[in-house]
This record gives C-alpha cells, structure tokens and sequence, in this order.
C-alpha cells in the first residue's frame, strides 16, 4: 500500500552569484575570521520554496496541486521524487515513485528509437525484462514504423515527443508524479494522449499532477491542494480548492502586491538583481 | 548538516550494483565517437601514438638514450597518465555534465562516477594498440609479471570512482576548481616521472618521485607494462591514497551528497 507522508518540510534554495565562488571562501579564510562568521550567515541569500508543508496522501489519492508560477508546486514534486531533499523536516514514502517530468531521460539522439527505448526504460527504473515486455506497446502507441531502427536524430520534434511519451506512459507507477505540459503532439494524438494517461493513472496507487490548468485538475483528480508563497493553504476536493483558487486571484487583483517573502530583504534582492545583470 | 553515512552508503551500494546501467553509459560516450567517422575513439589512439612517437625519437635522442628502451618506458607511463588525468578532468565535469538527469530523476551520484571510470578504461583498452606496436618494434618479451597490471589497474579505477566523485561535488560548488584541476595536472605531467625516469634525478629532488603519489599511481600500472612488479612503497602509497581517498570523500558525500541538486 503506498503512502506518503510530509512533516513540516521546508526547502530553501542557496543563491549563488557569480561573485559568491572559491575565491571568497579563500579570501574569507585568509582575512582569518575578520567578518563574523554569524554576520556572514544572515548575508547568504536564500530562497524560500516551500514552508512547513505539513501533508498525507493515501492509497487512491489523485491529487492536484494548483497555485501560481512560483508557487512551489514543482520544488514539491521534485521533493517527492527524492531529487531535492528538504532543508528541515521529514519526508516518508512507502512504494516506488514514478517521476514524469522531462518524457524521456537520457535520451540520446545518435541512437535508434529502439536503443533509446533501452536507455529511458532502465532510468525510469524498468527492468530489460519490463521493457522488452513493454516494447511492442510502445511501438504500436508511438507509431513510428520503419523510423524506430533509424537514429532518432532524423525525426521531427513530433515524432520524438510520441516516443518519448509512449516510453514514459508505459511505466506501471506505485507513485506517479506528473507536471503538465507532459503529452503533446498534433490534435488526432491529443485525443490518444488523454486515454495513455488515464490508463497509466488507472495503473498507479498514488497520483500526484501540478497543473495551471483548472480542467485538468478537475477532471483527473479527486483531492486538491493549492500553494501559494510554498505553504498549503487550502486542501480538499477538487472544486472547493479551484473556487479558492479564484477567489485569490480575485483578490490579489484587487489588492497591491505582497511584500517579498521574509527570507529575502530588499538589500538582498538588489544583490541578487545586481548579479543577475552582471552574469 | 550532520552526515548520513547511510544514505551514502546505499548510494554508493545501489549505484555500483547497476552495472547494466553504468555500462550503458560508458559504452554510449565510446560509440559516439565511432559513428559516422572511419576509425572511431582511435582518433585519440591516433594522436597520442603520434605524440608517444615523436616525442620518444626526439627525447631519445636529446637525453643520449636508447630509443628500444626508453619508447615502451614512455608508452606506458603516458597511457596510464592519460587515463588517470581524464578521470580527474572528467570528474571535475561529472555533475553539471549530468544536471538534466539529476533534476529530473533520482539517479545514483556513483553510478554517473563508475560510468566516467568504465568509459576511461575502454578508452585504456583502445590504447593499448599503441603499447602492442611499441613492444614489437622494441623487442620487449612478454612476462607474466604483465599479469601484475590487472590489480594495478583495478587499483587506479577504484581512486578513479573517489576522484569523480570528490571533484564532482567539489566542482559543482565552487565553478573555478575545475580550471585550477586542469592547470594543476598540467604541471604534475612534468614533475612525475612520465617523460623521464626516477633514477634521473639526483639528491632531494628524488623527494619528487617517493613522495609523489602521482608517480606511484603511474608506475602501479606502467611497472609491469615493462616486466618488473611494482616496489612495496608504491603498493603502499597507492594503498593508502584509496583509504584516505574514499574516507575523505565518504565523509565530504554524507555530508553534501543532499546539496547537490541544489548547486547545479
């Protein structure tokens, strides 16, 4: 039975200008403890993701995560995928999680659709013996013909998106993390896209999406929860989180701006900008 | 941070016993220099045999030595050397060469090093042309002592993985050590006995060859490549190099091994 369980999980990302290198770090050694070293620690820029993010997601959960560009929803997925680790607090997972983000890792465009198949397959975690199983599906659904023993170099960017994502959606997930925008292609594909996706749900124990799109959310999931500056602040069904959603934006636009998150001071993100133009 | 011994423990496990993965990986960067060219990854076999055979002629020459002697001396010194600087250019590269596969899947930090070692020692075997060609024009009769590189060699991947590893990280971090990687190795090239032999050098200087584990590294593998078994020292340096070498980098990977994502 897969879980997951999330306590209080921050995650704070380190800005790292192009002044900030090994130089300084000599420098700093050589002045010889000069500069106090807690001085030192509130100048470093970092960036606040996520924030006590406290959450459970359970055997059947079809999860949505909405909120605005920014708002934390992919630092969250890529947590779960155990790509980034949290900065504090703790994260459980029990069963095998699934990333889909980029369709297909690692591919190489000097080999062939069918080498390629290998390659994706073994990152995505199948075994040789789950992707010469998978094989001819991902032929049939990637409907390359003749082209799949040909260097992938020579296909057109459709083409590549329909391999990559026949790879991709062949997987059988415990856990699947999706980001939108995976799929794609021309408007006949679209229609197929839909049904891989929705079979390749039907197949996970847990799904977790971050979308923009409202729809997508509501069609796919049966729980949601919206972000907004990397805390949770509404969780619950679909429908009820989306109103929310609305709501915020309805307000937002009527209200100025919020201030910049407390990590970042106003003298910092000068910094920031400042070395933003000068890399 | 405290350090998850654990967590790098299973890394390190895990990423090792992908070898179908590692392998790939390997062999993938070894192909891509055969396609569509004539001779492949001997193009570098090509231009280090031309490198090997000029310079031997024109050292022999310049330092009164015999060129059956001193060619197979250079031959092996310099694969060797190739081999292990690679690892350490590479490893300096290793990390930010990967980001689009750390950021998007949870991948085995020791199983991109292992794959950088595997495709370095392929390479080695291509090379080897070169030191086959040297030997018959020298005359050099094959010993079983040959049989001591095997070892020497496993011993030099196994600091190789430490290396990727140590200098991955390190580099991830802080961008410039990988231009001072490169200028440093430039100069060890000249200060390790590869170009000239040890017993050269007179007085303190021979500090230069006992106490320089580049030099022990190199002649781990080089040694028998000319039929003579490597001197106890060098086996003890080079043994105490691989314990210093991954206990560092054990330490430095439980550590940091978590940050990485986040440097790239």
């Amino acid at each position: 039975m897969a879980s997951i369980k999330l306590e209080h999980v921050y995650a704070d990302f380190p800005v790292y200008g192009s002044q900030v290198s090994f130089r300084k770090v000599l420098f700093n050694k050589a002045i010889g403890g000069l500069l106090s070293r807690a001085d030192d620690r509130s100048k470093r820029v970092t960036v606040r993701a996520l924030s006590d993010v406290t959450l459970e997601v359970n055997h059947g959960d079809q999860l949505g995560i909405i909120g605005h560009n920014g708002a934390g929803k992919s630092t969250l997925l890529r947590l779960l995928a155990g790509i980034y680790e949290p900065s504090q607090g703790s994260i459980t997972i029990e069963g095998g999680v699934s990333p889909l983000f980029n369709t297909s890792p690692g591919l190489d465009l000097d080999d062939t659709g069918y080498e390629n198949i290998v390659t994706c397959g073994l990152f995505l975690g199948m075994s040789r013996a789950e992707i010469a199983a998978k094989t001819p599906d991902i032929e049939a659904f990637a409907e390359l013909g003749e082209y799949m023993s040909l260097p992938v170099r020579t296909y057109s960017t459709g083409m590549l998106v329909r391999l990559g994502f026949a790879i991709a959606t062949a997987i059988d997930p415990g856990i699947l993390l999706l980001d939108e925008g995976l799929g794609a292609g021309d408007a006949r594909f679209a229609n197929r896209v839909r049904k891989r996706i929705e079979a390749l749900i039907g197949r996970s124990s847990i799904m977790i999406l971050a979308a923009h799109s409202d729809s997508m959310i509501e069609q796919m999931c049966n729980r949601a929860i919206l972000l907004n500056h990397g805390k949770v602040i509404a969780d619950g069904k679909p429908k009820d989180v989306i109103a929310r959603y609305a709501e915020m934006n309805r307000e937002a636009e009527a209200a100025p701006p919020p201030p910049p998150a407390e990590d970042v001071s106003a003298k910092d993100l000068e910094d920031l900008v400042g070395a933003a133009a000068k890399g | 941070m405290t350090p998850e011994y654990g967590v790098a423990i299973a890394d390190i496990v895990n990423g090792t016993r992908n070898w179908d993965m590692w392998g790939r990986l390997g062999w993938r960067e070894v192909k891509r220099r055969y396609r569509r060219t004539v001779v492949g990854p001997f193009w570098t076999t090509l231009s280090l045999a031309i490198f090997v055979v000029v310079l031997g002629v024109v050292w022999s020459r310049l330092w009164n030595q015999d060129p059956k002697a001193y060619l197979p001396y250079l031959t092996s010194g310099m694969l060797t050397w190739v081999m292990f600087s690679t690892f350490c250019t590479e490893g300096s590269a290793a990390f930010f060469a990967a980001e689009g596969l750390i950021k998007q899947l949870r991948v085995s930090y020791t199983l991109l090093a292992i794959s950088v070692v595997w495709r370095n020692l392929i390479v080695f075997f291509h090379n080897l042309a070169i030191y086959v060609l040297i030997c018959l024009y020298a005359g050099l009769p094959a010993s079983w002592s040959l049989l001591l590189a095997v070892p020497g060699l496993a011993v030099i991947c196994l600091n190789g993985v430490w290396i990727v590893l140590f200098l991955g990280m390190a580099c991830a971090r802080y961008r410039d050590l990988q231009q001072l990687v490169t200028s440093i190795l430039q100069v060890s090239m000249f200060i390790t006995p590869i170009f000239w032999a040890p017993d050269q050098l007179k007085g303190r200087a021979v500090m230069l060859v006992d106490y320089n584990p580049l030099f022990h590294i190199v002649d781990i593998v080089r040694a028998p490549m000319l039929g003579k078994a490597p001197s106890t020292w060098t086996w003890a340096v080079v043994a105490a190099m691989t314990v210093a070498g991954w206990g560092a980098t054990l330490y430095v990977f439980s550590r940091f091994r978590r940050r990485i994502p986040y440097w790239l």
